[in-house]
C-alpha cells in the first residue's frame, strides 16, 4: 500500500555551506534532506521511499563539536509499504519449474510458488509457461493479480521479498 | 516481532499507526509522482537521472495499474467511496482494482463484511456503480 508519512529527521550542514542568507540556508537543507532521503532507499517499519511531498518545519539548528550544524526538520513523503494479507499486482519476470518470479512497484523479488497456483500445470521448452486447466496462460510479462502470503526485509539490500499466493477467488492473470 | 505474526490486511490487521495513516490509491500516487517529475524535468535535461530507482518503479507501476487518470475522476473516486464508513486501507484497495461484482468486492477486501459493519449487499452494490459511472464519464 502507498502511504503518506510525516517523518522527523535531522539533516546536518556542514560549515563550508553555513550561508548568511536564510534563502541559501534553506536551499542546502532541502537539497540535503532530498540526497539522504533517496539514499535510504527503504526502512522495514516503513517501506520504500518514494518521494518527499512537503518540508513541513525547520527546527531550530544546533552547532556540533565537529562545526557542522544539525537542524531538525519535518516533513511528509509518500511510501511504499507491502503487508500480509493485502491483494497486488505484479509483472512476471521470470519462469522456473518451481514458480514465477515477478516485480511488483519497486519490490524486485516477488515469488509464486506452483504449489499457489494449484490449476497450472509447468510447460517446458525455450520459453516456459505455466498453463492452466481452462488454457489461461502465465508467461513472461503476463500481469497477475496476488495476495501476500508474507514479506521479508533484507537489512543488508535494504529491500522487501515477498511470497505471494493465486489461491482465492478472482486472483490470477488479468 | 509478535506483532508480524498478527498482521492480515484482509482483517484489516495492519497495526494501529497504519489503520491511522493516510493511504493513497495508485492513481493519486500516479499524481503527484507525474508532477514531482515534471518539476524535475524543468530544471533538468536528464531527469531520470535525478529520481531514485524505487521513484522510477513505483511511477511505472502506479500508471500501469491506475484505473482513473484524470485528476477530477481521481478526487471523485475518493470522495464517493469516502461515503460508505470505510477505513482508508479499504477505500484505497477498492478504487485501485474496482472490483465489477458485489462478490469479487467482498473477495478483495473481506473486511468490509466482518465484525459487523453495516454493509449490506445493496450498499456495495451502489459503491461500484457509483465507481464504473466516474469511469465511463470519465
Amino acid at each position: 500500500m502507498y502511504l503518506k508519512v510525516q517523518f522527523p529527521w535531522n539533516v546536518v550542514i556542514p560549515p563550508d555551506q553555513l550561508d548568511k542568507k536564510r534563502v541559501m540556508l534553506q536551499r542546502f537543507i532541502i537539497v540535503r534532506l532530498l540526497q539522504e532521503f533517496s539514499s535510504r532507499k527503504a526502512t522495514k517499519e516503513h517501506g520504500y521511499f518514494l518521494a518527499v511531498t512537503t518540508l513541513d518545519n525547520i527546527g531550530e539548528g544546533k552547532v556540533r563539536e565537529q562545526g557542522d550544524v544539525l537542524f531538525p526538520v519535518v516533513f511528509s513523503c509518500l511510501t511504499f509499504k507491502p503487508f500480509r494479507g493485502e491483494i497486488l499486482q505484479g509483472v512476471v519476470n521470470r519462469i522456473l519449474k518451481q514458480g514465477v518470479f515477478l516485480k511488483s512497484g519497486p519490490i524486485e523479488n516477488v515469488y509464486l510458488t506452483a504449489l499457489k497456483m494449484p490449476d497450472y500445470h509447468y510447460v517446458p521448452g525455450e520459453n516456459p509457461v505455466f498453463m492452466s486447466d481452462k488454457l489461461l496462460k502465465i508467461e513472461k510479462d503476463t500481469v497477475l493479480r496476488f495476495m501476500v502470503l508474507g514479506t521479508k526485509w533484507s537489512e543488508t539490500e535494504r529491500e522487501f521479498q515477498m511470497v505471494v499466493t493465486m489461491e482465492g477467488d478472482y486472483l490470477g492473470p488479468i | 516481532m509478535s506483532g508480524e505474526e498478527e498482521e492480515n490486511a484482509a482483517e484489516l490487521k495492519i497495526g494501529d499507526e497504519f489503520l491511522k495513516a493516510k493511504c493513497l490509491m495508485n492513481c493519486e500516487v500516479a499524481l503527484i509522482l507525474d508532477r514531482k517529475y515534471e518539476q524535475l524535468q524543468q530544471m533538468s535535461d536528464d531527469p531520470m537521472n535525478q529520481v531514485s530507482q524505487v521513484f522510477e518503479k513505483s511511477l511505472q507501476y502506479v500508471k500501469r495499474f491506475s484505473r482513473y487518470k484524470n485528476p477530477d475522476a481521481v478526487r471523485q473516486v475518493r470522495e464517493i467511496l469516502s461515503r460508505y464508513q470505510l477505513a482508508e486501507f479499504e477505500l484505497c484497495v477498492l478504487g485501485n482494482l474496482c472490483p465489477e461484482t458485489v462478490e469479487e468486492a467482498i473477495a478483495m477486501v473481506p473486511s468490509i463484511k466482518t465484525r459487523g459493519r453495516a454493509h449490506e449487499d445493496e450498499a456495495i452494490e451502489k459503491m461500484l456503480n457509483d465507481l464504473s459511472l466516474i469511469k465511463k464519464f470519465e
